[in-house]
């Protein structure tokens, strides 16, 4: 279930992200796997939360069209820098429902670099931590 | 005996045996142990002790601080706050615009313009190789200063690594052993600590795809000016790749409520840069 985003709408809704994630992200290692050029969001339900270093990693299982699930690797922030912003390891866990946008990868495997994953809750994480929804 | 381990004695052996014509100037250094009135000394110098994590958008930054930061994170420490409005003051003194970027000799010039037209994706740092210096002083994670008698250590999140830094006279290395973050020894100017590092690993870049030559030097003046806001001017001279010093002025934050976490960046790297330059992510490793 993957909704493709207009480029402008994608373009403006991420200015403001990017902003805050471009450099944390970069400091280990380039933009160079995704296709920062697109956003997409995708509906899913966390199968594993990876809180490791140098970045987490959001395992999240889609629903597919033959009636099966397909895992997707997101990858975020080093755990490190999200904990002092909110983002806890015990924040994402297993079962939960989840809507997430990310930069898919350029090869066209599932995943991608996780711009945020929003709770039912309204919770948002991002590469910035996590807010509270409104 | 296993003959691998009497093979590594005897080598021990020869290493002693030798060792005199193998001694290293910046081996010969003793400390002395600190007295007591070293360790008092310590309470005259400025309080560096702490976590401190790179200060944002200095001059132009609204006393609010973080664009988007809304509403206050659920737990954990917030930034901003009492943080943001010196962070503002200690970059006011670097007038607007970027700072100037390394002036190149045209022969470095030419080495900067043949490793981006090599066209890697990414550099090292994708399999864990740490940047070294000036780089490591620039990363999006904390750094612990610890001021101990003759010496300042500076724990660093990013990678987990450290820099030691000597302040009890010794002097630098005449010919030192090239190293990622080169070999330091500093002094107090007042309340400035003033550091100067040579030595640096080829491997390591002055700024992105620009090497440096062996005869790097970088001078590094650290200093608070406002109670948790600490300026480092950094200035890296290079005869041979600068055709002039190339200063740059970065700011800290204190955070006294953080600690610096561990930074193991094999634990589940999924990242990498092959040979060819390109780069990569494994997702079934």
């Amino acid at each position: 279930m993957i909704r493709r985003l207009s480029i402008p709408v994608t373009a403006v809704a991420l200015a403001a992200l990017v902003v805050g994630l471009t450099r944390p992200v970069a400091a280990h290692h380039s933009f160079a796997v995704f296709d920062m050029t697109k956003q997409q969001a995708i509906d899913g339900t966390v199968k594993k939360v990876d809180w490791t270093n140098p970045h987490v990693w959001v395992w999240v299982d889609v629903p597919t069209a033959a009636g099966g699930t397909e895992t997707y690797g997101f990858e975020g922030m080093s755990p490190n820098y999200l904990a002092r912003r909110g983002w806890s390891r015990t924040t994402l866990q297993t079962g939960m429902k989840v809507t997430v946008q990310y930069r898919p990868l350029k090869d066209g495997k599932p995943g991608g670099m996780l711009v945020s994953a929003k709770l039912p809750s309204g919770m948002l994480l991002t590469g910035g931590g996590a807010q509270q929804g409104q | 005996m296993t003959h691998r381990s009497f093979a590594f004695a005897s080598l021990v052996a020869a290493g002693l045996a030798t060792g005199a014509v193998f001694s290293v100037n910046a081996q010969e250094w003793k400390t002395k142990p600190p007295t007591a009135a070293d360790w008092a000394a310590m309470a005259k110098l400025p309080d560096f002790n702490g976590v401190w994590e790179a200060g944002r958008a200095p001059a132009a930054a609204p006393a609010a601080g973080r664009a988007g930061a809304g509403a206050a994170p659920p737990a954990g420490p917030a930034r901003g706050g009492t943080a943001a409005a010196p962070t503002g003051r200690a970059g006011g003194g670097r007038a607007g615009g970027a700072p100037a970027g390394p002036q190149l000799t045209a022969a470095y010039a030419a080495k900067r313009q043949e490793l981006a037209g090599r066209g890697a994706e990414d550099n090292d740092s994708a399999n864990c190789l740490p940047p070294g210096m000036p780089g490591i002083m620039g990363q999006p994670y904390p750094m612990e200063f610890l001021l101990t008698p003759g010496k300042v250590t500076i724990v660093i999140e990013a990678y987990t690594q450290v820099r030691h830094i000597y302040t009890d006279g010794r002097p630098l290395p005449t010919d030192p052993d090239p190293k990622f973050f080169g070999t330091s020894v500093g002094k107090w100017d007042g309340d400035t600590l003033v550091v100067d590092t040579v030595g640096f690993s080829p491997q390591t870049m002055l700024a992105a795809n620009t090497p440096h030559s062996e005869k790097m030097r970088i001078s590094e003046r650290f200093h608070l000016t406002a109670p948790d806001v600490m300026t480092i001017e950094t200035t890296v001279t290079d005869p041979e790749a600068l055709t002039a010093p190339w200063t740059s002025s970065r700011t800290l934050v204190r955070h006294r409520d953080w600690t610096v976490s561990e930074y193991i960046c094999e634990e589940n790297n999924r990242n990498y840069l092959d040979a060819s330059g390109k780069a990569g992510v494994k997702l079934d490793k």
